[in-house]
């Protein structure tokens, strides 16, 4: 039993605070999202370049250094902590791992790209209506379906596609620049609350060549995947809230009312109590799913499942509380409370919303010998 | 991915450990006593079965594990404390009155004069001294440094009059420990003594408190004029304070909560699969409770994870500071949930009052059982609603949560 990170980890941990601390500054990172490129590729090559954070949970095989879930919840829960925008969860971690497992040369040539800080990868994951499918047209495959809210396609150099074939989920990989699609794809480019970009993909008979395929039965690993993605926005949720409630304590000691700081009305105090109280037990459900995450799959995703609800209501809790002690300044812009509101809001919503976890949950629970112990 | 440095495993020693402790509660927890422990209706078990546990407990030399080795504990590692604790609960087993082995002996233990801890400590291993506490008055409860009752100055003993409340299981105890009020004027913490009262001593009447679960575990005693000889004074006159501060971090001390609520659930969620469910089918596979019962399972877990934290840090030399504050908080609201939950699987039968098939920490006040033991329903429906009445005390004894919320704010937040 031991929760406490070795010294590698601290210096990743200690090395990504002080670039993000000095570097990363949320109205850039705001103006990037809103009228800039939606984000700021400088940040992502120091991130491969500098504090080799986004090889740092790769294989080595692929030019990462093969570190695993901790090191994975402690770049996530940095990266929220900063409200960081650029695509890690999506590339590093989902489609890390996703390509990891497909392995083959074209997957090992993209990896080594997303350690070098040279590719981005989105994931296109979630059917809108049918499941997407994919036909052979002669020796290639066309693409047919609707992805709802790709996270980073605007951004992204590869796609992975979950496409349904005839033997079972395919997953396939494509270079991608959404401002000029193939024929076959349109893409719909929008920002979403929390000031990622994404898009809506409609693919009608997007044609790829056979090696596109890269895994012709990625069910297993697709499922792997989200798992990672939910533990990752998770600890970016940790990250987040630490933040969210440093910053109402600090607001709450300075606000000024009825003659004494706000922070001595029990009644608020008691609501940074309990804000704290989710925030620890959100720290709780992280350990919970990363220590879980390289298990067999129904422990895997039992462990990411309590994690994702414990996290959602988390969130919730924290940021609207957040607002609500921050008062009217809480709704605006200006503060930097508003901005984490929007990403914690949007936590609850990627990688299977608490609801969604929670029936999961339920399931997996059942085969227990006899519901017993 | 293969995790490096952090794990939730138990090392070997301490998996061969869990397996000692799984084979003694295999042999030595008698159907009786796992009934006892099942049939609960509080935080305590029927008194005699939890006084059978401890004769059978001490017998193996772990009826006090937390004590110094010297004094009949066990040279555990932290970790072991909470497998044990871990371990007994999961098996079902009746709980240990708290107030001898878990709190008053470490006050003797630390304060204690060397004839006090030799009388002591062997009789409360034995059984033969039971404690119960004397800390609350009608006018003293959160507030507790404002506690009033007398103890005057008469040469080699003190005079005490006044009464305490909230006394669990007086009429059982051979012995109470005490604060008193020994002087005034000064901070209301000051001039405060800790004191141990033989429960025979002429002049303390103990008044039944019928609870709305309708047991008579609570009382009010009253002290008119009870000499107590200074002798039983544990630590100095006038500064029982400090020593009732220590006791404090004990009662609340994180320990192992986790394990028993997880039984709770693990039984609620055996016995919604034999219930009708609001829409038909089983209650098990309705929706809105199975995500209820989905919500109390992950509490469960993520206490757990929250409970080995806190002992990880424990065990590496750490201190746990306010996080017993909020683990007392999160056990007791999520203990609440459990019980509530299981009054909705207990459904209609959750209303029906029928202690005879329970086994509650006390006497049941103005109760006829039914002549022929008639039952309705299961034994776990007639605990239900017992349990959930008896589980309001969760948030209010040892600090009510709203302390532990001003604690947390202070020692936290910096509030």
């Amino acid at each position: 039993m031991d929760f406490r990170l070795n010294p590698e980890q601290q210096l990743l941990r200690d090395g990504l605070a002080r670039f993000l601390a000095e570097r990363y500054h949320l109205a850039a990172s705001r103006s990037a999202a809103r009228t800039g490129a939606g984000w700021q590729p400088p940040i992502w090559h120091a991130l491969a370049d500098e504090l080799g954070v986004l090889g740092a949970t790769l294989p080595e095989w692929a030019g990462g250094t093969g570190g695993g879930p901790v090191e994975l919840m402690v770049i996530s829960e940095e990266l929220g902590r900063a409200l960081v925008i650029e695509p890690f969860v999506e590339t590093v971690a989902v489609a890390g791992g996703l390509l990891a497992r497909a392995g083959g040369p074209e997957a090992t040539a993209v990896l080594e790209r997303i350690c070098a800080g040279s590719a981005v990868v989105a994931v296109a994951v979630d059917d809108d209506g049918e499941p997407a499918h994919a036909v052979r047209d002669g020796q290639r495959w066309a693409l047919h379906g609707t992805k709802a809210v790709v996270t980073a396609a605007p951004l992204a150099t590869h796609l992975l596609i979950t496409a349904r074939a005839s033997d079972g989920l395919g997953l396939f990989l494509t270079g991608f620049d959404a401002a000029a699609p193939p024929p076959g794809a349109r893409v719909h480019a929008y920002r979403t609350i929390d000031d990622r970009r994404a898009a809506d993909l409609v693919l009608d008979g997007l044609s790829l060549p056979p090696a596109a395929l890269i895994d012709a039965d990625a069910e297993a690993s697709v499922r792997q995947a989200l798992d990672e993605g939910a533990a990752a926005v998770c600890a970016e949720a940790v990250g987040a809230m630490r933040r969210v409630l440093t910053d109402t304590v600090d607001y709450c000691r300075q606000r000024q009312q009825f003659g004494q700081p706000i922070s001595n009305f029990q009644v608020l105090a008691h609501r940074m109590v309990d804000m704290y109280c989710e925030l620890e037990q959100a720290v709780a459900a992280v350990f919970l799913a990363m220590l879980h995450l390289a298990a067999d799959p129904p422990t895997r995703a039992r462990a990411v499942s309590a994690a994702k609800v414990t996290v959602g209501r988390a969130a919730r809790f924290v940021g609207q509380n957040a607002v609500q002690l921050h008062g009217g300044m809480g709704m605006t812009e200006e503060l930097a409370v508003g901005h984490y509101f929007k990403r914690l809001t949007a936590v609850q919503y990627e990688f299977g919303s608490s609801d969604f976890h929670r029936a999961r949950y339920d399931r997996l629970t059942r085969g227990n010998s006899g519901e017993g112990l | 991915m293969g995790v490096k440095g952090m794990d939730l495993n138990w090392s070997e020693k301490d998996l061969r450990f869990r397996d000692e402790v799984r084979v003694f509660l295999e042999e030595k927890l008698i159907d009786d006593l796992r009934q006892a422990g099942r049939l609960m209706t509080s935080v305590y078990a029927d008194h005699q079965a939890s006084m059978t546990w401890q004769a059978i407990l001490h017998e193996r030399g772990w009826a006090a594990p937390e004590w110094p080795v010297e004094y009949g504990g066990c040279d555990w590692t932290l970790t072991q404390h909470y497998i044990f604790g871990r371990e007994c609960a999961l098996a079902g087993a009746p709980a240990l009155s708290p107030m001898g082995i878990k709190m008053v002996a470490h006050a003797i233990i630390a304060f204690g004069t060397p004839e006090q801890r030799e009388y002591f400590l062997p009789r409360i291993l034995t059984g033969e001294v039971f404690f119960c506490q004397g800390y609350s008055e009608p006018e003293a409860g959160s507030d507790l440094a404002a506690l009033s009752m007398a103890a005057v100055d008469d040469g080699d003993h003190l005079v005490c009059t006044g009464s305490k409340i909230w006394t669990t299981h007086a009429a059982e105890a051979n012995w109470i420990f005490a604060l008193v009020r020994t002087a005034r004027g000064g901070r209301k913490q000051q001039g405060i003594t800790f004191l141990l009262i033989d429960m025979t001593s002429p002049g303390i009447e103990i008044r039944p408190l019928v609870m709305t679960s309708g047991e008579q575990i609570q009382t009010q005693i009253f002290f008119d004029a009870v000499r107590v000889p200074k002798a039983q004074v544990i630590g100095d006159i006038d500064h029982g304070w400090t020593v009732a501060k220590y006791l404090l971090e004990f009662e609340r001390g994180g320990g192992a909560a986790a394990p028993a609520l997880q039984v709770m659930a693990e039984s609620i969620a055996a016995e919604s699969a034999r219930r009708p469910g609001p829409a038909g089918g089983v209650l098990r596979d309705d929706p809105a409770f199975a995500a209820k019962l989905a919500d109390v399972r992950i509490r469960t877990e993520v206490l757990e994870i929250l409970e080995y934290r806190v002992l990880a840090t424990v065990e590496a030399g750490g201190n746990p500071g306010a996080a017993s504050s909020m683990l007392k908080i999160l056990s007791t609201e999520l203990s609440q949930a459990i019980t509530e939950l299981a009054m909705e699987a207990a459904g209609s039968r959750g209303r029906v009052y029928q202690p005879h098939a329970t086994r509650p920490g006390g006497p049941i006040a103005d109760y006829l059982p039914p002549p022929d033991g008639y039952l309705s329903g299961d034994p776990w429906q007639a605990v239900a609603p017992l349990r959930y009445l008896n589980d309001r005390a969760g948030s209010i004894y040892a600090g009510s949560n709203e302390i532990q919320r001003n604690i947390l704010a202070k020692a936290t937040l910096g509030l």
